[in-house]
């Protein structure tokens, strides 16, 4: 469960995806046809290889803002760039072979009539046929702990296991960018366990890795910057320990969010910035130990 | 200190031209535009109803709405020429000969004038979808004396073809973002389209169901008078449009019943 932790769940040879682009929201607007101003100016870099966690209130512009790293939406104000070019001429199949993003709700995302060729879909469309897509099929099942279902029809399986199966879908396309929409909305201690999973194993690829969530454990122990949205802007952008301070706490209620147990605790007994449970008890620990 | 503010669903009133008329009577006008589209004769109907719901639709800012409708009904009106111009019953005015094929003059007439009544029909009804927030709509039925079963039968109904489109356009972008091409052929499209029609109809059948049970949950049906979350606004030129459309809409298939037109 730790960034770098337990050997890859039945990975033998992991072919890493090639190299992760730079990504660069410049002064981003969009509205959608009914007049909604979802995303106001937003400005944001993301270097190849971050670990990038999205918070904010429902309807502050989440989903909205990823969307557009995949073509599904275009800027209505500014541009959207990768490693140094503007996206917008690129089609969405194009895109989609570079940026893997798994929706919100599985229910919107799956469509087969049985597992396997549900994770199937997005590599084929990739072009990959054969021993490949078997085996990238096997190894994104593994991956989240579906593979003794894979012959089984995904409206049989229960919702938390069903939008671990739409994660692996999106997995075996092998992107190098992957874009997880609340990943843990639903999941018991153990699916959230195998989505950190996940997301520690495509860190250690290279990938960049952004996930929605409003599980702010979560976000503290596997990310290591946060962007807060509130109202289609950023609010705060910077490291766990930042966002999570103190001082930012005013910020983050303003955008109806509550800080982690760990950082109020370390706030209150005066440790400093503990966004994690490992941090805090370290802090105690040394505290503890210098009194 | 702030003060606070009632949500936006019991206090938003809708604002601007026709957005603002009461939903009843938008209702009543949209059902005078289809019966008119399809029983005056010849061009007038769809000419007349084309008309007034283009001219609404602009002054009330939902022309590119409208167009949205007008280009998901292509495929159809399409077909519908093309049936007409080669195919229609007894025409024997050929513009030209293709080989086997003679398009006719009349089968030209008829195809536009049945899109038109199509187009002008199905844009009257768009138009208070395009301008009505479900809500309002059945909170005016209910207003209005309309029985809750009935209500709730005509509301699952309307609500359905939006959240429907809403979900098939998600779902479609789903497989898009997997790489599904939908750019190509069309045949390569609708081929790629045609299996995503299990998740959409099922999801909608399941959101009817969870939107019963949500409802019997809270005392849907329950006996005795419910007190309405927001009242729709009436004034009093909605109300003489609700009747005025009313009695044009008897008249017109009284006038229509004593077969003095077409
Ligand atoms: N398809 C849509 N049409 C119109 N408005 C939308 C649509 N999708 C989202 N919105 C609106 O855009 C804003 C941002 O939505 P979203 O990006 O989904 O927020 P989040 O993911 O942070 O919850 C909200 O006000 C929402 O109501
Ligand atoms: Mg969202």
């Amino acid at each position: 469960m730790t960034a770098s932790g337990s050997p890859a769940r039945g990975s033998t040879r992991r072919v890493p995806p090639p190299p992760a682009p730079s990504i660069e929201f410049e002064a981003v607007s969009f509205a959608y046809p009914d007049g909604t101003r979802a995303l106001a100016d937003v400005s944001l870099r993301i270097e190849p290889g971050e670990m990038l966690a999205i918070v904010g209130q429902n309807g502050s512009g989440k989903s909205t803002l990823v969307r557009h790293l995949n073509g599904l939406l275009r800027p209505t104000g500014g541009r959207v760039l990768m490693d140094g070019t503007d996206i917008r001429p690129v089609h969405v199949a194009h895109l989609a072979a570079r940026v893997g993003l798994a929706f919100q709700n599985p229910d919107r995302q799956l469509f087969a009539g049985h597992v396997s060729a549900e994770v199937e879909f997005g590599p084929r469309n990739l072009g990959i046929r054969g021993a490949e897509l078997a085996e990238r099929v096997a190894l994104a099942l593994a991956a989240v702990g579906l593979e003794g279902v894979a012959g089984a029809n995904p409206y049989d399986l229960g919702y938390s296991r069903r939008k671990l199966l739409a994660l692996a879908s999106v997995l075996a396309m092998r992107t190098p960018v992957l874009i997880l929409d609340e990943p843990t909305t639903g999941q018991d201690a153990r699916g959230v366990a195998r989505v950190q999973d996940v997301v520690a194993r495509a860190a250690a690829d290279g990938r960049t890795v952004i996930a929605i969530s409003h599980d702010m454990r979560f976000v503290a122990e596997c990310f290591r910057r946060v962007v807060v949205m509130r109202a289609g802007r950023v609010a705060l952008d910077g490291l766990p320990s930042a966002v999570f301070a103190e001082a930012a706490w005013p910020e983050l209620r303003a955008a109806y969010l509550e800080p982690p147990l760990p950082a109020v605790a370390g706030a209150r007994l005066g440790l400093g910035a503990t966004p994690t449970g490992s941090e805090f008890v370290a802090a105690l620990a040394a505290g503890l130990r210098n009194r | 200190m702030a003060v606070t503010r009632l949500p936006d669903y019991v206090v938003r009133r809708p604002s601007g031209f026709y957005r603002s008329t009461n939903p009843g009577t938008k209702l009543a006008i949209a059902a005078l535009e289809v019966l008119a589209a399809f029983l005056l004769p010849g061009w007038i109907g769809p000419a007349v109803v084309l008309t007034a719901v283009l001219a609404t639709a602009a002054v009330a800012r939902r022309l590119r709405g409208l167009a949205t409708f007008g280009l998901a009904a292509s495929p159809i009106v399409g077909s519908i020429l093309l049936v007409n111009l080669f195919l229609l019953p007894g025409a024997s005015d050929p513009i030209a000969r293709l080989g086997p094929l003679a398009p006719t003059w009349s089968g030209l007439w008829f195809g536009l004038q049945t899109i038109a009544r199509l187009l002008a029909f199905s844009s009257a009804i768009a138009l208070v979808y395009l301008t009505t927030a479900i809500d309002d709509l059945l909170a005016d039925l209910s207003r209005r004396g309309l029985g809750r079963r009935a209500i709730f039968v005509v509301g699952a109904a309307v609500q359905m073809v939006p959240l429907t489109i809403e979900r098939a356009g998600e779902i479609l972008d789903a497989q898009r973002a997997r790489g599904m091409d939908t750019e190509g052929h069309f045949w390569r499209r609708a081929r790629g389209v045609l299996p995503l029609a299990g998740p959409v109809v099922f999801g909608a059948l399941t959101e009817v169901e969870e939107r019963t049970m949500a409802l019997e949950a809270r005392a849907f049906s329950a006996p005795g008078r419910k007190t309405l979350l927001r009242v729709p606004l009436n004034g009093r030129i909605d109300r003489v449009l609700f009747w005025a459309a009313l009695l044009a809409l008897v008249a017109l298939v009284g006038v229509r019943l004593a077969g003095r037109l077409g």
